[in-house]
């Protein structure tokens, strides 16, 4: 992955996760808790997501998920994860499009 | 109940067995969810009932053993599909299928609907003898020598949970055949196994130390002539002195692969040979009478040819050229001359390879029923066999399977490509393949394209673990990461079978669109300078890769 402390203005870090119950890919948002759009994602600074890492693997048994960890994406509502995989984990396999998780139209956070 | 053709008939014990087993998961998912146990205590246990934690949800991997599924089996699994999935599933080249969107809560529940058609999820994953492989073609192919089912029966039953091999440094695949011709791939396994009959019973050629993956070997023989009295006792001894020396420090040198290449096929067979001479022998004796047994427990199909088949075929084909054409690249002979071998496609042109829908399974099962004793076979090239089918009854099955856009006349052809899931849905992998395998299917997609080209097999794998069985295709493509975008390497000159080699790469990788384009030049070629009824292999062969190679990074 690449490395935090190398982003450039426009990007910003994400945190995210597995959720227990069914596998499903969520990401940290408002009052840290979790979602399964990536448009509701809270953009952090490297500084931030130090942190917010360390609370959120923390508190990641308590609330339901587990395997929490950083990726990098561009700002933007929806913010778009940089890698190939991180983006197919925030949107959907490419190759069933009715499976996609539906950018949400204006980020709620 | 009536026995199912093909398959071993479950006794009341391997049910009662089935139950105990998904009480234990139910306790353990029970435990997980209520977060008495954490990932970590969980993993192994999940793993022991095929549940994978996979990149949008949870994956359950079915046991498909030795590939055979009866009609009712195939509609269970379109129920799991239907009603804990999303309305799919995906065949591997394990001869298993694949459940993408499974939730963890769900999972009991799914095992118990498996087991009301006697179908797990046991040996699907972890350190231990794995799902063991068949020839697609077993007890229907003219040019079998002996039906390898009721001895991978055996094998089953023996190594599921054999107490000294659930902990095996890794895991440990086993295919076997009973044809001349190698269906299994044999020399790409841990083990494989050749059977033929001999006038003093069958005899096993063994293979071993083969395999794919980041070391891609081709296995040797270790044993020309086991007896079948002393199969077992010769595995048994392999996996000894592999559970002896085998490398637990480093899980890529831990296949029973890199022992053989370590200390050499010579060494290595006078250690199962000291092995053996240590072992009381009649304690593994696989009697006639054994064999007898397990040999009942198959229901034979009952064949009644018509008289006149073969000519209602010819005409049948002689009206309908696209039926002709789809016999011609999707049957094989049958030892009963008025039966053939079918093979169903699951490669439609821009469809996944190897998905199924509910509603495809369902009618395949119907189909089954209809025309092939509900016996249905899961390929290792991730496709459907069925084993005995009339042939004045192909030209309904055909239209059949056309109604559920399964006809697609391309086995062993450019359009049967096989491709592991890749980055889309695979937490392993560096690349996706399946976008690859959609437009290079849809490339060759042409049926007569595809028929002017001849055999060729494409292999797409995500990443180095290779379970697309890259280095094993004529055409191999390898995902591969540079630097957060993905690429991909191609292969050249792979094969699985008796000349089993790996292919060998051919350049640079290149981006997906690049690599379709030089793919497409290197079919290109071969067309424009084949020789005479030349194959794309033989060619390859013939040339070696520098003239492909200068093709394909023409323009790049
Ligand atoms: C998406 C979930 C999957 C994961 C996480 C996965 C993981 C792996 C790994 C780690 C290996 C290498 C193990 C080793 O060499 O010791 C492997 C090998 C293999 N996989 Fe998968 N796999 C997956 C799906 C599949 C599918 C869908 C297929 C069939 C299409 C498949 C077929 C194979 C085969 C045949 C090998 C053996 C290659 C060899 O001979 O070494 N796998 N897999
Ligand atoms: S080859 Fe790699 S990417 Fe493909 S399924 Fe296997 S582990 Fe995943």
């Amino acid at each position: 992955m690449k490395r935090l402390s190398h982003l450039s203005p426009d990007e910003c870090v994400l945190l995210t996760a597995a959720r227990l119950l069914d596998g499903r890919i969520v990401w940290r948002g408002q009052d840290g808790r979790w979602f399964d759009r990536v448009a509701q994602a809270t953009c952090l600074t490297a500084e931030e997501s130090a942190a917010a890492l360390e609370e959120a693997t923390a508190q990641a048994a308590r609330q339901g998920v587990m395997g929490v960890y950083p990726v990098v994406a561009r700002k933007g509502a929806p913010p778009q994860p940089v890698s190939m995989k991180e983006h197919i984990r925030a949107f959907g396999p490419t190759v069933h499009p009715e499976f996609s998780y539906a950018p949400q139209p204006e980020a709620s956070s | 109940m009536k026995q199912p053709v093909g398959h071993y008939a479950y006794e009341s014990r391997d049910r009662e067995f089935l139950q105990e087993r998904i009480a234990e998961f139910e306790d353990q998912v029970k435990r997980r969810l209520s977060g008495a146990l954490s990932e970590e205590e969980f993993k192994p246990l999940r793993l022991m009932n095929g549940i994978y934690l996979q990149v949008h949800a949870y994956m359950l991997r079915v046991a498909i053993p030795y590939g055979i599924l009866d009609s009712r089996q195939l509609r269970k699994l379109a129920h799991v599909a239907q009603r804990y999935d999303r309305g799919y599933g995906h065949f591997t080249t394990r001869q298993n299928i694949q459940f993408n969107w499974i939730a963890l809560e769900d999972a009991p529940a799914i095992l118990r609907d498996l087991a009301e058609a006697d179908m797990h999820a046991i040996q699907t994953s972890g350190n231990c003898i794995r799902n063991i492989t068949s020839d697609e073609y077993a007890g229907a192919a003219r040019d079998e020598l002996m039906d390898p089912r009721v001895h991978a029966e055996i094998l089953r039953q023996w190594s599921t949970l054999h107490p000294e091999f659930t902990f095996l440094p890794r895991k440990f695949k086993i295919a076997i055949s009973g044809s001349p011709e190698d269906r299994v791939a044999a020399r790409f396994h841990d083990i494989g196994l050749l059977a033929r009959p001999s006038e003093n019973g069958p005899l096993f050629r063994v293979f071993v130390g083969g395999g794919l993956g980041r070391t891609p070997v081709v296995g040797q023989e270790l044993f020309d002539s086991v007896p079948e009295a002393e199969l077992l006792a010769t595995l048994e001894a392999t996996l000894r002195v592999y559970n002896a020396y085998g490398r637990r420090d480093n899980l890529y040198r831990a296949r029973i692969k890199i022992l053989v290449q370590t200390i050499g096929i010579e060494p290595f067979r006078e250690a199962v040979k000291a092995e053996l001479a240590k072992m009381d022998l009649s304690h593994y004796r696989l009697t006639p009478e054994r064999v007898a047994a397990i040999r009942a427990r198959f229901a034979a199909p009952e064949l009644h040819a018509v008289d006149d088949a073969d000519a209602v075929l010819a005409q049948h084909q002689k009206e309908d050229p696209d039926f002709a054409r789809w016999v011609q690249s999707n049957t094989h002979p049958h030892f009963d001359e008025g039966y053939s071998i079918a093979t169903v496609s699951l490669k439609t042109p821009g469809d996944i390879p190897g998905d199924v829908t509910a509603e495809q399974m369902d009618g395949l099962a119907d189909i089954a029923e209809r025309f092939a004793f509900s016996e249905l076979r899961v390929t290792h090239l991730q496709n459907i066999v069925l084993g005995h089918v009339r042939k004045d009854q192909l030209y309904a099955l055909w239209q059949g399977l056309k109604e559920l856009n399964l006809a697609a006349p391309n086995i062993g052809l450019a359009g049967d490509i096989v491709s592991c899931p890749g980055l889309d849905y695979c937490t392993l992998a560096n690349a996706r393949s399946l976008p690859l395998a959609r437009k290079l299917g849809a490339r060759f997609g042409d049926a007569r394209l595809q028929e002017e080209i001849g055999a060729l097999s494409i292999n797409i794998s995500g990443c180095i673990n290779a379970c697309g069985h890259h280095h094993a295709g004529h055409i191999g493509i390898l995902g591969v990461d540079k630097r957060g975008s993905e690429f991909y390497q191609i292969l050249l000159g792979g094969q699985a079978g008796d000349h089993a080699s790996i292919g060998a790469i051919l350049g640079p990788a290149l981006s997906e669109d690049d690599a379709v384009a030089a793919i497409a030049r290197i079919i290109d070629h071969y067309l424009a300078h084949r020789n005479e009824q030349e194959s794309f292999l033989e060619m390859v062969t013939r040339l070696g890769k520098a003239p492909f190679k200068e093709v394909a990074y023409e323009t790049v």
